[in-house]
């Protein structure tokens, strides 16, 4: 914490809140380009509904494509929320602080993204409520309960409910600061939200205990959640590549290191746009970064024990399969890009302390491993469909429409949209905490050296 | 009593410190000498067992199986250990300080592993059987790369393992060089390596503990690795799970902290060391342990729905082998002892904030550890050798009893542990001296408006 500035509770509220209650010159202009994206892809999924799924490059034998892949991608993002806020607040991690919010609203963001796809993939949308619901009583139909299927948006809801309680619990305080500092409806909007809060010794004590609670709570559902999406596809056994019991803590791992790197691209971001220099610092960037480097190295053994396990059993077709993921165009190529990309390029990047503090290099690299691992998810799911089979006549490989790579793209410009939205009404940086850490903060001199110090309470 | 009271802190004199730390490995009387000698009468039933079982049951593979079961109990009890020093010098925190040198020295007993396999490697079938290679990790290797390279990753863990005791020894071996007299003074002074701790010296020892911690922990896992494919899964028939070697290097690692904290325990009441292993460590031992069983759960889980969902012949002979056939008690016990009693106890702060409640955790957790091993090892080397080609086990063998000769290798094997780490707390103090001087540094017990705590301070 060497780049701390001791700054004053009066500066932290007004530089922190320059978001919500003033608006940035470029603010509306990249709302209202964000807008008119999100307009057309909206448009888009009713075009599709209209023509059906023929506007997609989903055939025979590949019925999963980029819509699953994406919802895929998505659920790992929202993984960032959880590990950056919930972990590092258990494990008492300083530099957590500054990150809390935007890793917690992302997690809400990205959730109810993925929670679009599996919608938008269905073609006829409303035919969903099939698979959840038991729609006919006289005829004994049920829904599969046993199915992973079945249980995703179950998961996925619980963790959506969590994750809002958790994110709401973290915002109470600073609704109270905004509360103070508005007026009109807006001061009755946040007083509403603030729920009486006064700052008394019993209302922290209350907070701080429901987050904590919370946080323990909302780990054993981080984990489920992505460890349910990849039993959608572990629990098959009709195709090669998916039958595997490493699936469930490879995609968590690979959900935190997506998630935890769109948080460093987030962070960035932020620091430019709002300018909060004294607050989000190149400090946290290497401190991300040297997580990112722990839950990197710990992915690609992961990937390294499915990759061998899948050869391991022998099996021709699994064999098969592999030569034509890692060997044939155009997965090759996929391939090749997907371990530069998640692995490769940034992870040796990280090892230098100048890379880990220069923001520019973080947001690039950040970047970089979500491509790879958006291209993990789509080698996974992909390929083993699209591989040929007996009986299966159809044997063109799969190659996206661009209507759905537009609803990709429609994804990004749909979590930004509604970032840029949260950040209008609500600070993205937690002011308490901000607060708090200033309070707890000291120096000591240890020989030459002025160290930083950190208050930690102890249990009784 | 004020938390302070409660919470002992060591002497923040240096001289008292290194006097009251080096005298204790002088300390000793007829208990301890009489101790030592059953020890060595003891270990002496490890070579005895060995033999016998080499007269008795030299030409029967399926007889070894307990034999593998102890080494791969022993090398999970002892050899995740270090990873309790690792992994908070990692994260910069100073709780472990005190505990690390337990740590390091159970890591260090790596070598009675080498001496177990010694008769292993005379029983475990090449990679080529009867004219066709069998199914294992090193595909198109060489016939006995099994037996090389389990061998070479033992003495490469034992290796590293006593090069990281030694490493963060050296500036105790240069307190001893300077504050005894006798043996002590040329054993310190022989290893000390002319260590006078200036800065150079510092950091040059900073570096070589971090990377000797770190290539500990790849060798590890990659020791884990290859003993679990080797030496269980790779007998037995159509057995292919990816997370079976994470879930055998992280229930190693929880059974390297149960090692801990009943080290901890001893070191702390019979060595009269409560100045310097507090309720502190204890607390953070319990919670790593808590989270550790949970991890049990989770990888175990990953596993069991995957074949259990699967349903193809395959996954359920891994079943019948395993969970559901002549095994099912054993995995109960295992699984209560594992995880369901662990985390039932740890889970109340109360009885992770003391000193006996993880001691009793620690206990359970090794006894379901012990019975973990013997679920997996012996029904894998119970398994007919003339099966190994087959696609899938279609036949399960009876449940084996231990003879004689396993009990005396296990007795042997335990007795040697204890005695390697007797042995060494005579050389080197138990806590290290300049751990603790660290810690009087980097941390200090303090108050904050009402509450009590400690004030950390981290340096880059």
């Amino acid at each position: 914490m060497q780049q701390r500035k001791s700054v004053t509770q009066e500066y932290t509220n007004s530089v922190l809140l320059n978001g919500t209650l003033e608006t940035p010159k470029w603010w509306p202009y990249l709302v209202s380009i964000l807008l008119f994206f999100v307009l057309v892809g909206i448009g888009l999924f009713f075009v599709q509904i209209y023509f059906g799924l023929g506007v997609t490059g989903l055939s025979r034998p590949v019925y999963w494509g980029l819509y699953i892949t994406t919802f895929v991608f998505w659920v790992g993002i929202s993984h960032a929320g959880i590990m950056i806020s919930a972990i590092l607040r258990l494990t008492q991690a300083e530099w957590r602080r500054p990150v809390t919010r935007a890793a917690e609203i992302l997690t809400i963001f990205s959730l109810l993204t993925a929670l679009v796809f599996p919608l938008i993939h269905a073609g006829r949308t409303w035919r969903i409520i099939y698979w959840l619901l038991p729609y006919d009583f006289s005829r004994g139909i049920w829904p599969n309960i046993r199915s992973p299927l079945f249980m995703d948006p179950i998961a996925i809801g619980t963790y959506l409910t969590g994750s809002t309680l958790f994110l709401f619990i973290a915002l109470i305080p600073d609704l109270a600061v905004l509360r103070d500092r508005t007026t009109g409806l807006r001061k009755g909007f946040y007083t509403i939200l603030a729920m009486g809060w006064r700052g008394n010794p019993r209302q922290w004590k209350m907070q701080v205990v429901g987050g904590i609670l919370l946080s323990a709570l909302m780990l054993p559902i981080f984990v489920s959640v992505h460890s349910i999406v990849s039993w959608d596809f572990a629990v098959t056994i009709g195709v090669e590549g998916w039958h595997s019991t490493i699936f469930a803590p490879y995609f968590v791992i690979g959900a935190v290191h997506s998630g935890v790197s769109a948080v460093v691209t987030m962070m960035a971001l932020m620091r430019w746009g709002w300018k909060w220099n004294d607050f989000i610092r190149p400090e946290h960037f290497d401190a991300l970064a040297r997580l990112l480097t722990v839950v990197a190295t710990a992915w690609l053994g992961f990937t390294f024990l499915e990759l061998i396990f899948a050869l391991y059993g022998l099996d021709a077709p699994e064999i098969a399969l592999r030569e034509m993921q890692i060997f044939q165009y155009p997965w090759n190529m996929l391939f090749l890009l997907f371990l530069l990309t998640g692995y490769i390029i940034p992870v040796p990047m990280w090892l230098f302390k100048r890379v880990r503090t220069n923001i520019a290099l973080m947001f690039w690299s950040s970047i970089m491993v979500n491509i790879g691992m958006w291209l993990e998810r789509f080698l996974i799911i992909v390929p083993g469909l699209a591989r040929k089979t007996p009986f299966v006549f159809t044997w063109e490989a799969y190659s996206p429409s661009w209507f759905e790579w537009y609803i990709l793209f429609w994804s990004f410009c749909w979590v930004t949209l509604l970032m840029l939205l949260f950040s209008k009404v609500f600070p993205l940086v937690p002011l308490f905490e901000q607060k708090e850490s200033e309070v707890f903060s000291d120096s000591v001199k240890i020989g030459r050296a002025n160290v930083p110090t950190i208050f930690r309470e102890e249990e009784e | 009593m004020t938390n302070q009271e409660k919470h002992f802190w060591p002497p923040s004199d240096p001289s008292v410190v290194r006097t009251e730390l080096i005298n204790n490995t002088k300390k000793g009387g007829s208990t301890l000498r009489t101790i030592v000698v059953s020890l060595i009468l003891l270990s002496i039933l490890i070579i005895v067992g060995i033999i016998g079982k080499v007269i008795i049951d030299g030409n029967d593979q399926t007889q070894w199986g307990y034999v593998a079961a102890i080494l791969a109990f022993i090398l999970s009890a002892t050899g995740g250990a270090p990873m309790v020093a690792i992994a908070p010098l990692i994260a910069k925190a100073s709780w472990a300080r005190p505990i690390s040198r337990i740590a390091h020295i159970i890591g260090s007993v790596s070598i009675v592993n080498v001496i177990i396999m010694i008769p292993i490697l005379r029983m475990l079938p090449p990679l080529i059987v009867d004219g066709t290679r069998r199914r294992s990790i090193w595909f198109e290797a060489p016939n006995y790369s099994p037996h090389f390279w389990d061998t070479l990753g033992l003495i490469m863990l034992a290796i590293t393992g006593i090069a990281l005791l030694y490493s963060s020894s050296i500036p105790d071996f240069a307190v001893m060089r300077d504050s005894s007299d006798g043996i002590r003074k040329k054993i310190g002074k022989i290893l000390s390596r002319g260590f006078v701790g200036t800065t150079v010296q510092w950091s040059k020892l900073r570096m070589r503990i971090g990377i000797l911690s770190t290539l500990y922990f790849f060798v590890l896992v990659f020791v884990h690795f290859i003993i679990s494919t080797d030496l269980s899964m790779s007998m037995v028939p159509g057995w292919r799970d990816a997370i079976y070697p994470m879930y055998h290097t992280m229930s190693g690692i929880q059974g390297g902290v149960a090692s801990v904290i009943i080290l901890c325990w001893i070191v702390r009441k019979y060595g009269k060391n409560q100045n310097y292993i507090t309720i502190n460590q204890f607390w953070a031992l319990g919670r790593i342990m808590f989270a550790t069983s949970l991890m049990w759960i989770y990888f175990f889980y990953s596993a069991f729905i995957v074949f259990w969902y699967g349903r193809s012949e395959s996954d359920a002979a891994w079943l019948d082998l395993l969970i559901r056939g002549p095994m099912m008690y054993v995995f109960i016990i295992a699984m209560l002892f594992s995880f369901v009693i662990p985390w039932w106890w740890l889970i109340w702060n109360r009885v992770r904030n003391s000193f006996n409640g993880p001691f009793i955790g620690a206990i359970i957790v090794l006894i379901g550890l012990l019975l973990d091993r013997i679920r997996l090892y012996v029904p894998s080397w119970s398994v007919d050798p003339k099966l190994i080609h087959d696609k899938w086990l279609t036949e399960i063998p009876k449940i084996l009893y231990p003879d004689i000769w396993d009990i005396m290798i296990f007795i042997g094997s335990i007795s040697l542990v204890f005695l390697i780490i007797i042995g060494l707390s005579r050389i080197l103090p138990l806590i290290g001296v300049w751990e603790i001087h660290q810690l009087n540094l980097l941390s200090k017990p303090g108050k904050f408006m009402k509450a009590h705590g400690i004030r950390v301070a981290k340096p880059d």
